[in-house]
């Protein structure tokens, strides 16, 4: 395996942001996701040795990253944070990279990056003047100029239009299928979904669940929907659902609406008219209460 | 060739035209006030008027701040707005980047403090001794806030600020007022050295000629191991 996280904890003070994080991946594309807040790039910025873990280790490349910087040879990573060498063009930041790295023809290997990244090597405008969408690619032209067997990318596709998430996500996948491991953070379901990955889903400090993304969305899915019912016979509505056997739980919120517990939407919705009609309720509303990521993450930590 | 890239990275991001401008201002204060000395009547002793002049403004301010602007920022800067990351995720080894942070600064503070103080030594019209001696007193002073500072731009956020609270807190005021603290000041070892070579009476609280030059070569060499030593502990934000 390629990168190793052994029960990494983490602690700001009395804040836990990770708790007892284990996971080993190799080659191809895997996908870190989880709400914002979640500790992904806290657990990024760990497997870079950029901050210690709390307890617990990493390793890359069976290397220690905190305690060998040589290990940075093979290791490139897309931080989350904006902040580039202002007054640098796009090509001198990717050359400063490229020099770091001591590679033999740093001009040729940042104008490579660059053009990789679809960005124009002769723009001479600083970094400063670059759109957020500019300062990601050359972002990720600066992780990759050395061409390294590890590739770490925080939220790289933020502020990227879509024809370049598109582009990028392709890249992303190509680097895979050559063998590098490359690990990408994203809070976004369906971006994930476009990578076509082994996923790791980490929630509220702790690895939620982990494998291949459609057994993930399949459990996503197949939890309790939480939805609140506008209704004018509310406790009729609710004796109603329960005893068709579509909802788990049912409690009338006040005179006008009931809270439902389902596992199966698609048999409540059909089943949902029917029991109405039968009781003579009259239906103002249905509204989703949990269908915001944050609540599918809730529940995948909950459940484990 | 690691150090040299850093130090071309650090020198492009040190000099802006608004640091440049405004420390190049603060340094002519000191050519005015040597003029100033020149121009004084005959019952000056210009020979001590110049010497104040360097030892209260170009030691005491203009080398602190100078060295202070551009040693706090020169790794403090991108600590603080997480550009290190760039220069930290490099197969560099710790000290590369210290010491080519270190070279930038020192490329713009030495000429930024010792040519307007050599200029204004000139200007007094005083006498060759106290060129030299402003220009080694200068030297030695720049070397040792510059590296102080490099450190202190890692170690704490806002370092310009607590920098400021050290010089003109601690050197301005406590280390004037005994022999344990004066020790412990940069600006009095470079005194000692200006008024020995100036031929001036030895100051207060002097240090003695080996030690006032031994001492801050010391501490500047230590303050570059403890910026190293932060280097490689530092969390990379």
């Amino acid at each position: 395996m390629t990168i190793v996280a052994e029960k990494v904890t983490k602690t700001f003070r009395d804040v836990v942001a990770l708790s007892e994080v284990s996971f080993s991946i190799g080659p191809g594309v895997t996908a870190l996701l989880g709400p914002n807040g979640a500790g992904k790039s806290t657990m990024l910025r760990i497997l870079c040795g950029l901050t210690p873990a709390s307890e617990g280790s990493v390793e890359i490349l069976g290397r220690d990253p905190r305690r060998d910087p040589g290990l940075f040879r093979s290791v490139g990573l897309v931080p989350q944070q904006e902040a580039l060498f202002d007054p640098l063009t796009g090509l001198q930041f990717v050359l400063v990279g490229a020099e770091l790295q001591g590679l033999a023809d740093p001009g040729a290997a940042a104008r490579r990056a660059v053009e990789l990244v679809e960005l124009d090597v002769t723009d001479r405008r600083p970094v400063r003047a670059y759109s957020k969408g500019m300062r990601q690619r050359i972002k990720v032209a600066h992780a990759l100029v050395h061409d390294p067997e590890v590739v770490l990318l925080d939220e790289p596709l933020e502020g990227l239009d879509p024809r370049q998430r598109l582009r990028m996500i392709d890249l992303f996948r190509r680097l895979g299928d050559e063998g590098r491991t490359v690990l990408v953070s994203s809070h976004v379901l369906d971006e994930v979904e476009k990578f076509g990955s082994r996923v790791l889903v980490i929630a509220q400090g702790r690895l939620a669940a982990e494998g291949d993304f459609r057994a993930i969305r399949e459990l996503m899915d197949d939890r309790p929907h939480r939805l609140r019912l506008g209704t004018d016979r509310p406790r009729e509505l609710a004796a109603g659902l329960l005893a068709g056997g579509v909802v788990v739980g049912a409690w009338v919120t006040n005179a006008e609406s009931i809270t439902v517990d389902t596992v199966d939407v698609a048999a409540f919705r059909r089943a949902l008219a029917r029991v109405a009609r039968e009781r003579s309720a009259r239906l103002r509303e249905v509204v989703p209460l949990d269908d915001d990521l944050d609540s599918v993450f809730r529940y995948l930590v909950a459940r484990r | 060739m690691m150090a040299r890239t850093v130090y071309r990275l650090s020198l492009r991001l040190l000099v802006t035209r608004g640091r440049l401008a405004a420390l190049v201002a603060v340094g002519a204060v000191a050519i005015l006030l040597g003029g100033v000395v020149r121009a004084g009547g005959a019952d000056v002793d210009k020979g001590k008027a110049v010497y104040d002049v360097l030892d209260a403004y170009c030691l005491g301010v203009l080398a602190p701040i100078v060295a202070l602007v551009f040693a706090s920022a020169a790794l403090g800067d991108p600590a603080e707005d997480g550009t290190l990351v760039y220069l930290w995720l490099k197969p560099v080894a710790r000290w590369q980047i210290v010491v080519g942070a270190l070279a930038a600064s020192l490329t713009v503070a030495l000429p930024l403090v010792v040519v307007p103080s050599v200029v204004a030594a000139e200007a007094s019209g005083v006498g060759h001794g106290v060129v030299g001696a402003a220009a080694a007193a200068g030297t030695l002073s720049v070397l040792a806030y510059t590296t102080i500072f490099l450190g202190l731009g890692l170690k704490v956020k806002r370092a310009l600020v607590w920098g400021l609270a050290y010089v003109l807190i601690w050197e301005g005021a406590v280390a004037r007022t005994g022999r344990g603290a004066a020790r412990l000041a940069v600006h009095v070892y470079a005194r000692s050295v200006l008024a020995r070579m100036a031929d001036r009476p030895e100051p207060k609280l002097a240090i003695a000629p080996f030690t006032s030059v031994f001492v801050p070569l010391v501490v500047a060499a230590l303050a570059v191991v403890l910026a190293i030593w932060l280097l490689t502990r530092a969390e990379v934000a």
